[in-house]
């Protein structure tokens, strides 16, 4: 005796149809998203790690923002210097003509005014300000830092602070954006403002050139080794940003093997399936409409 | 003894026992397509013989019954399975919900506002001063508190609904079980009479697997094709004829709808069919969430603040809380969570009380890599969420594939036992003709001798 086999079809059919039109509708999805994940039961772990691929770029991409924002701060402090720089050559070499014995009181005279025009110029450029911000007050950056003040030690007064700021341009890497103004104008070893006034007096007196001239010097070292602390920031800021490039297409790499479909093979998955369906309901509307032993029966 | 007469008696009979089988047939064909029906065959037997002398004359043919075919073991195999697709149906459809709300794939959830928030501070700290990046971190702070209040509120929504679904299944189970109660009853009667019960067998046998798909039950067979029926955990639901109802009432404390049966709550033991899933989704898996939701929150409200107030504004006061503090005790964290300034001279980025100083964002901003939610990062924590509620989802989803396939294979096997197949139907009814002609044309020719043997003699 045979096995008797369930005489209805339809419901198997009808699973069957659904199972392979649920193939198709995945497949859809994963072609118009072109993503393979495309809610968190489809992949919970890649799903959980997507989470950390999230904050890890929106983290470069703010990094790569921080970078733009301190590049301007940067530039502008490297330019200021070197017109510091400028200066100090300038206000060097009026000294050295100014300390000449074959001068006139008269032409020492215009010789100081135009040191102290040069002196002015140096109040001026220490009160640079970038995006309304005096970049050399230290972290009191509304406060201008430099006044001319008699009282002063050395005839300008700093109001500024010794503070520095940082910013971080990416995972435990971060980046001081400013040297305070006491430390570039008024360094320990080399005061701008004191060389420049030390030197207008003795212009004025005719006495202490020598002393005036070493002081110019000095000063003029300092503040060649402090400007390079701008120069060498924005060679730092070029650097993170290609590592943080680079770290952007790792990013992207891993989000796409986490989640990314795979085009080809949900194409040809899909084709399959399309495929598939067809020839299920081809046979469905055929099995359906067999005739029965009762279509022969005799009438 | 051989007669005319007894061989006509034997052939009515004969024309009885046919008929018998023909309305057997029919009956199968007209119930062909009938949800939970099972087919009937035909028991022929052979009439006790007649004995005379050492002769033995056979006296026909008896319908015997009609029987049904039928399995009990595999009609209960199917509300096993259906107990289980109940229960994995509803758990699926209640925890995509969930799913839904915390979609990372598609960037809708918590994640993209969190890092939104950070990333403010960040940018914060390369210009401090900045009244509009202040600005950028107070409304980068409103746009997470909304998000962890919508998650909260959505999910709360979620938990609600459900427990009307509670209720409605309650009432369902309810329902169901008095209906199989009085069909108990009926059944048991037409028992004792003698008669076949098979019809109403079926109609309990479909309202017990409507029962099971809505609560898991155990089913034992008793005398006279009674039932008593219990919940899984053995609650009375049906014993006798008597029908025990489940009854609802509020908890106190979550404000949920518990379940009970004679007085006590058996709501955590209900494990299988919709109830069971739907209590589940309700009571473990939308409460672990929200909880930690609002331990997200708080960890992140009480860092932040605490970190705030170790800093200084832009004007040099001593820095305030950025989040209004959260409840002591977590719960409710992230339904309550709110900026608590609305000033952005407020924002306490700087370190050393100068308006320029960045000290204070750059320590904010660090928060977001340090380990200030149970010992993770925020990110981290939540994607520990995130997969927990793929996991649920992607396994229940996996059983229920399973258990699909399982229901399918037995409704096979029991269409395969109790199915009415028309050939097979076709070619009965023709036998069943044919020998019904057959005894038919027998009476005529019965009916012929009879004549000839009243006509002996006659000329």
């Amino acid at each position: 005796m045979s096995i008797r086999v369930d005489p209805s079809l339809s419901g198997e059919l009808i699973a069957g149809i659904n199972t392979n039109q649920q193939e198709v509708n995945t497949d859809l999805q994963q072609l118009s998203t072109g993503k393979s994940v495309n809610s968190l039961g489809d992949n919970p772990a890649a799903a959980a790690a997507l989470v950390g691929n999230d904050a890890e770029t929106a983290q470069v991409d703010q990094f790569q923002s921080n970078i733009s924002s301190v590049q301007g701060l940067l530039q502008v402090g490297d330019s200021t210097m070197s017109s510091v720089v400028n200066l100090m050559t300038q206000a060097i070499s009026l000294g050295i003509e100014g300390s000449n014995g074959t001068l006139s009181q008269s032409d020492r005279q215009s010789v100081a005014s135009q040191m102290t025009g040069i002196l002015q110029q140096m109040v001026g450029l220490a009160n640079t300000t970038y995006q309304g911000n005096y970049i050399f007050a230290g972290t009191d950056t509304q406060t201008e830092p430099f006044t001319v003040d008699a009282s002063a030690p050395d005839g300008v007064a700093y109001n500024g602070n010794t503070e520095v700021n940082s910013v971080q341009l990416s995972d435990g890497q971060s980046l001081p954006i400013n040297v305070p103004g006491s430390q570039l104008f008024q360094n320990s070893s080399g005061d701008i403002f004191g060389a420049l006034n030390q030197m207008i007096t003795a212009l004025q007196s005719n006495t202490g050139f020598d002393a005036a001239n070493t002081a110019l010097e000095n000063a003029f070292n300092a503040i060649n080794g402090q400007r390079v602390f701008y120069g060498n920031g924005g060679a730092e800021l070029n650097t993170v940003t290609s590592f943080l490039s680079q770290e952007k297409i790792e990013l992207s790499t891993q989000q796409t093997t986490l989640v990314g479909a795979d085009m080809g093979e949900v194409t040809s998955n899909y084709s399959q399936a399309e495929v598939q369906q067809q020839a299920l309901l081809a046979a469905s509307g055929k099995i359906l409409a067999e005739p029965t032993l009762f279509d022969y029966l005799p009438t | 003894m051989g007669t005319l007469d007894s061989a006509l008696s034997i052939i009515v009979g004969s024309l009885d026992a046919d008929q018998g089988a023909l309305s057997v047939t029919t009956n199968n064909l007209a119930n062909a397509n009938t949800p939970g029906y099972d087919r009937q065959i035909v028991e022929f037997s052979e009439s006790d013989p007649i004995q005379q002398g050492n002769l033995s004359f056979g006296s026909g043919v008896t319908l015997e019954q009609a029987q049904t075919v039928r399995s009990n073991v595999l009609q209960l195999q199917l509300n096993q399975e259906t107990q289980t697709s109940g229960q994995l149906d509803s758990f699926v459809s209640g925890m995509t919900q969930v799913e839904s709300l915390f979609n990372e794939t598609s960037g809708t959830g918590l994640q993209t506002p969190l890092s939104a928030f950070f990333s403010s501070l960040q940018q914060l700290s390369t210009n401090p001063s900045d009244s509009s990046l202040r600005v950028g971190v107070i409304s980068a702070a409103q746009n997470l508190a909304t998000a962890f209040n919508q998650s909260s509120s959505a999910l709360t929504t979620q938990q609600s609904d459900l427990n009307q679904s509670v209720e409605q299944s309650v009432s369902q189970v309810n329902t169901l079980t008095s209906q199989v109660a009085q069909l108990d009853n009926q059944i048991s009667g037409i028992t004792q009479s003698g008669e076949d019960p098979s019809a109403l067998i079926e109609q309990r046998d479909v309202a017990l697997q409507n029962l099971s798909n809505t609560i898991g039950i155990n089913v034992i067979a008793g005398e006279n094709n009674n039932i008593t029926v219990t919940t899984g955990n053995g609650s009375p639901l049906i014993v006798g004829d008597q029908s025990f109802a489940l009854q609802t009432q509020t908890n106190t404390t979550t404000g949920m709808q518990d379940v009970y049966s004679q007085g006590q709550d058996i709501t955590t033991q209900i494990s299988s069919g919709q109830l069971g899933g739907q209590i589940q989704v309700r009571d473990q898996q939308i409460p672990s969430i929200l909880n930690q939701l609002d331990t997200l929150a708080s960890s992140i409200e009480n860092s932040v603040n605490t970190q705030s107030e170790a800093g200084y504004d832009v004007n040099g006061n001593p820095g305030t809380a950025l989040f209004t503090p959260p409840p002591a005790g977590v719960t409710g964290a992230a339904a309550s969570m709110a900026v608590a300034i609305s000033d952005p001279s407020l924002v306490a980025a700087s370190s050393d009380g100068t308006s320029g100083s960045n000290g204070n964002a750059n320590a904010l901003a660090a928060l977001a890599n340090q380990n200030i939610v149970d010992g993770q990062t925020p990110s981290n924590y939540y994607s520990g969420t995130v997969f927990q509620i793929g996991n649920a989802v992607s396994n229940a989803t996996a059983e229920q594939t399973a258990a699909q396939q399982v229901t399918q294979q037995i409704q096979n096997q029991i269409g395969a036992l109790s199915g009415v197949s028309l050939d097979e139907e076709a070619a009965n009814l023709t036998q069943y003709q044919q020998a019904y002609d057959a005894s038919a044309r027998v009476v005529t020719i019965i009916s012929e001798l009879m004549n000839e043997a009243i006509n002996l003699g006659q000329d």
